[in-house]
């Protein structure tokens, strides 16, 4: 195990693990992700081009994960949630999301919520430190093919 | 030397350190520097847009960043994503150092000699054929660290460094990583 994944499994705060929890539950997260979209951008053609770019950051990490196919650092636990490990479908959406408000000045808002969903995915033990750090470059290519995408369609 | 051969060498430079980070600290730390640095980058790229003067920052862009870029920091946003596709997907440190290889002193020599070619590509008139072949050939020095598919892996980087509209800096480490993938 990696020394970042180690230092995030070492903090223990039932505060940060209720959170994470919370976090965990797919239906949630996708609440406060729209949520979040909603309430930081205004303009509707953003806000369709960010769920968009979200879009394409989980097809993404479907595909990806199930191309690598490694397992869960909880695997074989009761607790550990189903499914592949590489990468963090959570860190890709926070990522993209992050990414989508680069040009806002609420954008470290939008950085801090990704660093600390990244945190709660390696503090619950579900994910080592490289299935976050795999879920950055997704997000900003995904992002970015979207952008090439929406501007073709705006014909700029 | 013009601003683009200067912009070439440090990139490249950056490549070697790269590789140096990787052979001699391994690919944790590779990993975690370069998650990092993208992480703060997006940060000073988010102050830049907003009109913040970051005295570093602007000499830095003054001296190696390209005009007519979508985003400030651009060019060096995408070279260390490409960066962290190839170490947080790969797992062989040879097979790390090798994309790392093309992606810097590779994409590098390219451009200098692509630049002054006289051959446009059919299908990217931004691009010559004298620069695919010097990616190509310099792409070849991977055989150091991965042997005989350092051939391969090189067409594939010349081809990828070759597409229009879509950066190399994601295309080449992005082409390799997924041929190594399956071939390696």
């Amino acid at each position: 195990m990696d020394s970042i994944t180690a230092l995030a499994l070492s903090v223990d705060s039932p505060v940060l693990k209720v959170m994470g929890l919370f976090l965990d539950d797919a239906l949630a997260y996708g609440a406060v992700v729209v949520g979040l979209v909603l309430l930081g951008e205004s303009r509707n053609d953003k806000r369709l081009k960010i769920l968009a770019s979200l879009l394409v950051a989980v097809l993404a990490v479907g595909t990806v994960k199930y191309a690598m196919a490694y397992e869960r650092p909880c695997a074989g636990e009761e607790w550990c949630p189903e499914g592949y490990s590489f990468p963090s479908m959570h860190a890709v959406v926070a990522f993209a999301l992050m990414t989508g408000f680069l040009n806002k000045r609420i954008y470290p808002l939008f950085l801090v919520f990704a660093l600390f969903v990244s945190f709660t995915r390696l503090n619950l033990g579900v994910h080592l430190f490289r299935d976050i750090a795999g879920a950055l470059p997704i997000a900003l290519v995904s992002y970015y093919l979207t952008d090439i995408v929406w501007r073709e369609k705006d014909g700029s | 030397m013009d601003r683009e051969d200067s912009r070439q060498l440090f990139h490249m430079a950056i490549g070697v350190c790269a590789i140096a980070v990787l052979l001699f600290l391994g690919r944790g730390f590779l990993l975690a520097g370069v998650f990092f640095t993208i992480i703060i980058g997006t940060l000073l790229m988010n102050m830049r847009l907003l009109g913040t003067k970051i005295a570093l920052v602007q000499w830095f862009e003054e001296r190696f960043e390209r005009k007519h870029v979508p985003l400030p920091g651009w060019g060096s946003a995408c070279y260390a994503t490409g960066a962290l596709v190839a170490a947080s997907f790969l797992t062989d440190t040879g097979q790390i150092a090798a994309v790392l290889l093309m992606l810097g002193i590779g994409d590098g020599i390219s451009t200098m000699i692509g630049r002054r070619g006289k051959i446009r590509l059919p299908y990217n008139e931004k691009k010559t054929i004298e620069g695919m072949l010097a990616m190509f050939i310099s792409s070849l020095a991977a055989w150091y660290f991965i042997g005989d598919l350092a051939v391969p892996l090189a067409l594939v980087a010349a081809l990828a460094e070759s597409i229009p509209r879509l950066d190399d800096n994601l295309t080449v480490p992005i082409a390799c990583t997924a041929l190594l993938l399956v071939i390696g």
